[in-house]
C-alpha cells in the first residue's frame, strides 16, 4: 500500500511540476496588470486564474477534451455555448430591459441629428436557430428583444426588421456554424432591404462573382469551446465590377494613429478579411459619382455588410461601437452625413455596446 | 483562489509543498503560516487583514481568559464569542452586512471559510474557559488553527486539542504526500466532475416558476440539489483533508456516505460529522445538562438543529431544515419500536432527507412550500419534455453520483485488498489518479477554475 502511495506521489507531483514549469517559464506567461483596488478587494485573483488558463500548456487540447467530455456527459453546454447537431449556439441571459438603454441612446442621437436615421438590429445565430435549444436556456428570445427595441425607438427612426428576413431564409447558409455572426450571404439578404430603405436599388445576386476565400474558418464560438467536431465555416467575398472601386480606406486606431486598410485583404484571417483589424473609426472613399455619404455605427456584424454598400456611396464612415472609447465626435462631423445607419447585433445591444460611444 | 483551480493546483500547491519540504523542521509552522497568508491574500488584502485581526483578537482574549480569576473569566469569553458571531453575521447575513459596507467590498465578497473558522475560534475559547486546554502562547500555532490554508475553506473542522496533536505528530514523507494527493484528487473529482454537472441540472430543473414546473422536474431539481450539496461539501472537505495530509497532518473526514443511510439518525451522524459534533459538544450538551425536563431537552435538541441549519444557509429555510431534521430524528427514535420501520428505514429516510433539503435549497420558506406543492403535482403537470430531456442528458451523471455516494467501492477495495484483484487495483491507483486529474484539468481549462458553488460557508 505504501508503495502505491509513493508511486502516486511521484507520478502526480512530476505531472503537476512539469505543467507548472512550462506555464511559468514557457515564455508566454504575462502577469495581468492590477491596481490597488484589485489588490485590496481580491479582484486580481480572478485575473490571475484566467491568465493561468490562457497560458496553460496545450490549453486548446485540454479544452477540446473538456468539450468532448461535457458534450457526452450531461448537457452539451460548454463555456456558455450549446453544441447542437450541426452548429454551435451561444446561450445568452439578456432580459428585455437590457434593450432600453440602447433605444434611449439612439433616440437622443436622432433628436440631435439633422439627417435620416436607420436602425437594423441583427440577430445572432441563436436568434435564428435557437428553436432547437431547450426552452429554459432562452427565457427571452432575440425576436422578443428585437420587438422590444423597435417598440422603444422613436417614430422618426426608420427600422429594418432583419429578423424576419433572416428567419425566412434560415434554410440557407446565412449564419456561420461556429460563430455568432452571419455569413456574407446572410449580410447580402439584409443588404437588399436596407439599401432600398436608404433609397437605392440593390445589386442583384447574379451580378456578383462569389469567391470562397477559406473553408476552414473557426469562429468565436469555436474559440470558446475548442470543440473539435464542430464544422468549419466558409468565408466568401462578393465582387461586382460595375466600374467603381474603393479609392481609399483608412482607419484610426485607439492610439489615434491613422492607418491604411485593404478591404477583402486575403492575408487577413477570419472576419478581418472584410475590413481589416477592428478600429474605432474607418473611412471608405469610392469612385461612385454621387456625393452621397453614409455614416454607419455598428459592431462586428457590420464588417461583412459594409462592402455591399460601397457600390452606392462615395463615402462611408464606420464607427465601431466595439472599439470606440467615448467621444466619437473627434472622428466625424455628423453634419457631413445625411444618413446614419445603426447596424448592431442584438447580443451587442444587450451587452451595452452603445455605451462606448455615448 | 479556490482549491479547484489551475492556479492553485499547478502553481501554488507545488510551490507551497516544495518550500515546506525544504524549510527546516523548526520553521515549518512559520512557513505554513506564511503560505496560508498568501493563500488568504488571494481573497484580497482587506480579507487577509481581517483574518489576521480575527486571529489576534481571539488569541489575546484566550490568553487573558486563561490568566485571570475564574469568577470573571466568563465576561471576556462572552465578549469574544459575541465578537466572533458578529463578524460571521456581518458577512453572511444580507440584512446585517454593515462590515461588508465598512470594508467597501464588492458585492458577494466575504472571507472564504468564515463560517468554519468562527466555529473553531468559539470552540477554542470555550475549551480554554472550561480548562479543557491551555491557551496557546504560540501565535503561529494558533493562527494556523484558524487560517491554515488546507483547512480554511471547508475544514476538517477539528477541536484545538486534536489540531495541536496533529501538529506535534507531523508525518511528512512521500507516502503521506501520495495518500494526501489521492484524497485531494478524489475530492477534486467530486467537485469538478460531479458537483458542477449536478449544479447545472439543479439550475435547469428549477429555472422556471413553480406554477409551470412539472412535478418530475421539481423532484429532479431537489435530488440534484441534495447530491450537488453533498459532493460540493464532501469534495472540498476531502481536498482539505488531502492537502493537510500532504503537509503531514492527518485529520479524519467530514462525511461518511450519509445519503443512503438506513435511518435519519444515521444520516445525521454521517453528515458533516465535525460540524454536527461541534454543535452537540458546545451547545446541545451544555444546554441539555441544565434541565431535567424531557420536553425541554427535546426543544433544545430541535433548537440546536435549527441553529445548525441557520449556520448553513443564513435563511429561514435553513432554520426550518435544521428544526425539521431534529424533529424527524426524535420522531424516528419514538417509532423505532415498530419492526416495519426498523427493517425498511432506507425507504423513508431518503424521501424525508430530500423533502427537507427543499428548505435548505430555496432559503425562502414560501418558495420552499411552493416547490413542495409542485412536487406533489400542484402545478397540474406531472412530467414534461424538458424533464425527459434533462433525464436523458444527465442519466450518466446521476448514475455515477448515486454510486459514488455509497460505500460500495470502498467496501469492494477492502474485501479484495489481499487478493490479486486488490494488487491490480493498487497498481492502477496512480494511473487512475492521474486520469482523474487530467479530466478535472480539462473541465477547468476554460476559465481556469471550477466556478459553480451551490453553497458558500
Amino acid at each position: 500500500m505504501k508503495r502505491t502511495e509513493k508511486i502516486t506521489a511521484a507520478a502526480v507531483m512530476t505531472f503537476i511540476t512539469a505543467f507548472s514549469a512550462v506555464t511559468l517559464f514557457g515564455g508566454r506567461c504575462e502577469i495581468p496588470k492590477t491596481d490597488k483596488k484589485a489588490l485590496l478587494d481580491g479582484g486580481f485573483s480572478e485575473g490571475l486564474m484566467n491568465c493561468t488558463a490562457e497560458n496553460f500548456p496545450m490549453k486548446n487540447k485540454w479544452r477540446s477534451v473538456g468539450a468532448e467530455l461535457s458534450s457526452k456527459v450531461g448537457e452539451p453546454i460548454v463555456n456558455g455555448v450549446y453544441i447542437a447537431d450541426d452548429r454551435l449556439l451561444s446561450i445568452g441571459s439578456a432580459s428585455l430591459e437590457d434593450m432600453d438603454p440602447a433605444a434611449e441612446f439612439v433616440n437622443d442621437f436622432t433628436e440631435n441629428y439633422d439627417g435620416a436615421v436607420y436602425f437594423a438590429a441583427i440577430p445572432t445565430s441563436t436568434g435564428i436557430y435557437g428553436d432547437t435549444l431547450p426552452s429554459y436556456l432562452l427565457p427571452v428570445t432575440e425576436k422578443q428583444q428585437a420587438d422590444r427595441l423597435y417598440e422603444k425607438l422613436s417614430a422618426d427612426i426608420r427600422k429594418i426588421d432583419a429578423y424576419i428576413i433572416l428567419k425566412m431564409l434560415s434554410d440557407n447558409y446565412i449564419y456561420c456554424r461556429s460563430d455568432t455572426r452571419w455569413t456574407s450571404y446572410g449580410a447580402y439578404c439584409v443588404y437588399r432591404t436596407v439599401i432600398q430603405k436608404l433609397g437605392f436599388i440593390p445589386v442583384s445576386y447574379d451580378k456578383y462573382t462569389i469567391r470562397h476565400v477559406t473553408d476552414s474558418y473557426h469562429g468565436n464560438l469555436y474559440s470558446c469551446t475548442s470543440y473539435m467536431e464542430s464544422k468549419p465555416d466558409i468565408l466568401d467575398i462578393y465582387e461586382y465590377d460595375d466600374g467603381t472601386v474603393i479609392e481609399e480606406c483608412t482607419g484610426i486606431d485607439r492610439d489615434g494613429v491613422r492607418r491604411r486598410l485593404i478591404p477583402y485583404d486575403e492575408s487577413n484571417s477570419g472576419y478581418e478579411l472584410y475590413l481589416g483589424e477592428p478600429m474605432p473609426f474607418v473611412k471608405i472613399r469610392t469612385t461612385v459619382n454621387n456625393d452621397k455619404k453614409l455614416l454607419v455605427i455598428g459592431d462586428k456584424s457590420a464588417d461583412c455588410f459594409v462592402p455591399f454598400l460601397t457600390k452606392h456611396y462615395s463615402e462611408i464612415a464606420i464607427i465601431s461601437a466595439q472599439c470606440a472609447d467615448g467621444d466619437i465626435e473627434k472622428y466625424v462631423a455628423f453634419d457631413d452625413y445625411e444618413q446614419t445607419l445603426f447596424l448592431v447585433g442584438l447580443d451587442s445591444v444587450a451587452e451595452g455596446i452603445l455605451d462606448n460611444i455615448k | 483562489m479556490t482549491y479547484s483551480s489551475l492556479l492553485f493546483i499547478y502553481i501554488f500547491l507545488p510551490a507551497a509543498l516544495g518550500a515546506y519540504c525544504i524549510v527546516p523542521k523548526k520553521l515549518k509552522n512559520v512557513a505554513l503560516l506564511l503560505e496560508s497568508m498568501i493563500f488568504c491574500g488571494f481573497m484580497g488584502l482587506k480579507m487577509l487583514l481581517f483574518i489576521m485581526l480575527f486571529c489576534a483578537v481571539n488569541y489575546t482574549v484566550a490568553l487573558f481568559i486563561y490568566s485571570i480569576r475564574p469568577k470573571i473569566k466568563c465576561i471576556p469569553m462572552a465578549a469574544a464569542i459575541l465578537f466572533d458571531i458578529l463578524m460571521l453575521v456581518s458577512f453572511r447575513a444580507g440584512d446585517f452586512s454593515y462590515l461588508h459596507g465598512f470594508m467597501r467590498l464588492p458585492e458577494g465578497a466575504f472571507p472564504w471559510g468564515i463560517s468554519l473558522f468562527t466555529l473553531s475560534a468559539i470552540g477554542y475559547l470555550i475549551d480554554v474557559y472550561k480548562g479543557n486546554i491551555k491557551a496557546d502562547k504560540n501565535f503561529v500555532r494558533f493562527s494556523l488553527y484558524i487560517m491554515m490554508f488546507p483547512r480554511i475553506i471547508m475544514g476538517p473542522a477539528v477541536s484545538y486539542d486534536i489540531f495541536a496533536v496533529a501538529l506535534r505528530k507531523r508525518r511528512l514523507n512521500i507516502a503521506e504526500i501520495g495518500a494526501g494527493l489521492t484524497l485531494f484528487i478524489k475530492g477534486l473529482a467530486k467537485k469538478v466532475i460531479l458537483a458542477d454537472q449536478l449544479y447545472m441540472l439543479y439550475s435547469a430543473s428549477m429555472s422556471g416558476d413553480f406554477g409551470s414546473t412539472s412535478a418530475a422536474a421539481a423532484w429532479l431539481g431537489v435530488i440534484s440539489y441534495l447530491f450537488c450539496l453533498y459532493f460540493t461539501l464532501s469534495g472540498l472537505s476531502d481536498m482539505g483533508a488531502g492537502l493537510s495530509r500532504c503537509f503531514g497532518y492527518r485529520f479524519s473526514g467530514s462525511f461518511s456516505y450519509p445519503i443512503f443511510s438506513g435511518r435519519i439518525r444515521v444520516f445525521a451522524s454521517r453528515w458533516h460529522i465535525q460540524i454536527i459534533h461541534w454543535f452537540r459538544k458546545y451547545i446541545t450538551r451544555p444546554l441539555s445538562s441544565m434541565t431535567d425536563s424531557p420536553i425541554l431537552s427535546k426543544l433544545v435538541f430541535a433548537g440546536v438543529w435549527s441553529l445548525a441549519g441557520f449556520w448553513y444557509g443564513f435563511s429561514w429555510g435553513g432554520v426550518l431544515w435544521g428544526g425539521l431534521m431534529g424533529i424527524a430524528i426524535m420522531t424516528e427514535n419514538r417509532l423505532r419500536k415498530f419492526k416495519l420501520l426498523r427493517s425498511n428505514g432506507i425507504f423513508y429516510t431518503i424521501p424525508i432527507i430530500m423533502i427537507l433539503s427543499v428548505f435548505l435549497a430555496l432559503g425562502d420558506v414560501s418558495d420552499a412550500f411552493r416547490c413542495l406543492w409542485t412536487m406533489v403535482g400542484g402545478s397540474g403537470i406531472l412530467a414534461d419534455s424538458m424533464t425527459a430531456y434533462l433525464l436523458r442528458s444527465y442519466a450518466v451523471v446521476l448514475i455515477v453520483a448515486v454510486y459514488a455516494s455509497t460505500d460500495l467501492f470502498r467496501n469492494t477495495v477492502t474485501r479484495v485488498k489481499n487478493s490479486r484483484l486488490g494488487w491490480t487495483l493498487s497498481v492502477l491507483t496512480p494511473i487512475a489518479m492521474l486520469g482523474l486529474l487530467c479530466i478535472c484539468t480539462s473541465l477547468m481549462a476554460y476559465s481556469g477554475y471550477s466556478e459553480m458553488m451551490i453553497i458558500k460557508l
